[in-house]
């Protein structure tokens, strides 16, 4: 008589292979991905380049002004 | 649906498309290993070929919902794009090889002898798309 496990047991087992597939695929494809969620990240760096936008303007106006000023003077 | 897509992905469709594609991968791996077994290639002890089988069979279902649901995402969201004529080509095939092994499964049962080649076709044609998709984002980042 052979000491195999049943059918049923086998199944169940092979299916738990799968299952631990997918865990592992999870994790090393996340792993790949690194932390933070890509839309996050494009977004704080749509933030960010919004952010060196504004200053370049802000000093483009100063640079306008003092310019402006300087004629006003001369 | 492109809405419902991004939604649902939160906004990272290319990395949950990515994700999909790698555990159907990894399954299909793993498929090729249940089969060997269920067809006596290879003969473990703690393994029959009936429970192989079913196995195989059950992993391969599920592995088929996440290859539309794949399908689904890609199709809706990104289209079709020109510079990714050997993705689309593997991909639709993948589709169709697929649902012609469903098709001789569940109802032409008499051209059974063909699964061995249709399965080894599903397995290549997913490499592929794989190759192809998120082979090529592992590789761009």
């Amino acid at each position: 008589m052979s000491d195999r496990p049943s059918h049923a047991r086998q199944m169940v087992g092979s299916l738990l292979v799968a299952v631990a597939i997918v865990v592992v695929t999870i994790v090393v494809v996340t792993a790949k991905f690194g932390p933070t969620s890509a839309a996050e990240r494009e977004a704080a760096e749509e933030r960010q380049e919004e952010r060196l936008k504004l200053q370049e303007d802000i000093e483009k106006a100063r640079q306008d002004r003092l310019e402006e000023e300087r004629r006003g003077r001369d | 649906m492109e809405d419902l897509v991004e939604r649902l992905a939160r906004g990272n469709v290319t990395e949950v498309k990515v994700m999909l594609a790698s555990i159907a991968l990894a399954l299909a791996v793993y498929q090729l290993v249940l089969i060997a077994v269920c067809y006596g290639k290879v003969r473990p002890p703690f393994l029959a070929s009936r429970p192989a089988g079913l196995a195989h069979r059950t992993s391969g279902d599920a592995i088929a919902v996440i290859m539309v649901v794949v399908a689904v995402i890609c199709l809706s969201y990104f289209g079709f794009e020109d510079d990714a004529t050997v993705h689309v080509v593997a991909a639709t095939a993948l589709l169709v090889v697929l649902a012609v092994k469903v098709a001789v499964l569940r109802v032409f049962h008499g051209a059974s002898r063909l699964l061995p080649l249709l399965g080894s076709s599903v397995f290549v044609l997913l490499a592929i798309t794989w190759v192809t998709s998120a082979g090529m984002y592992f590789a761009d980042n």
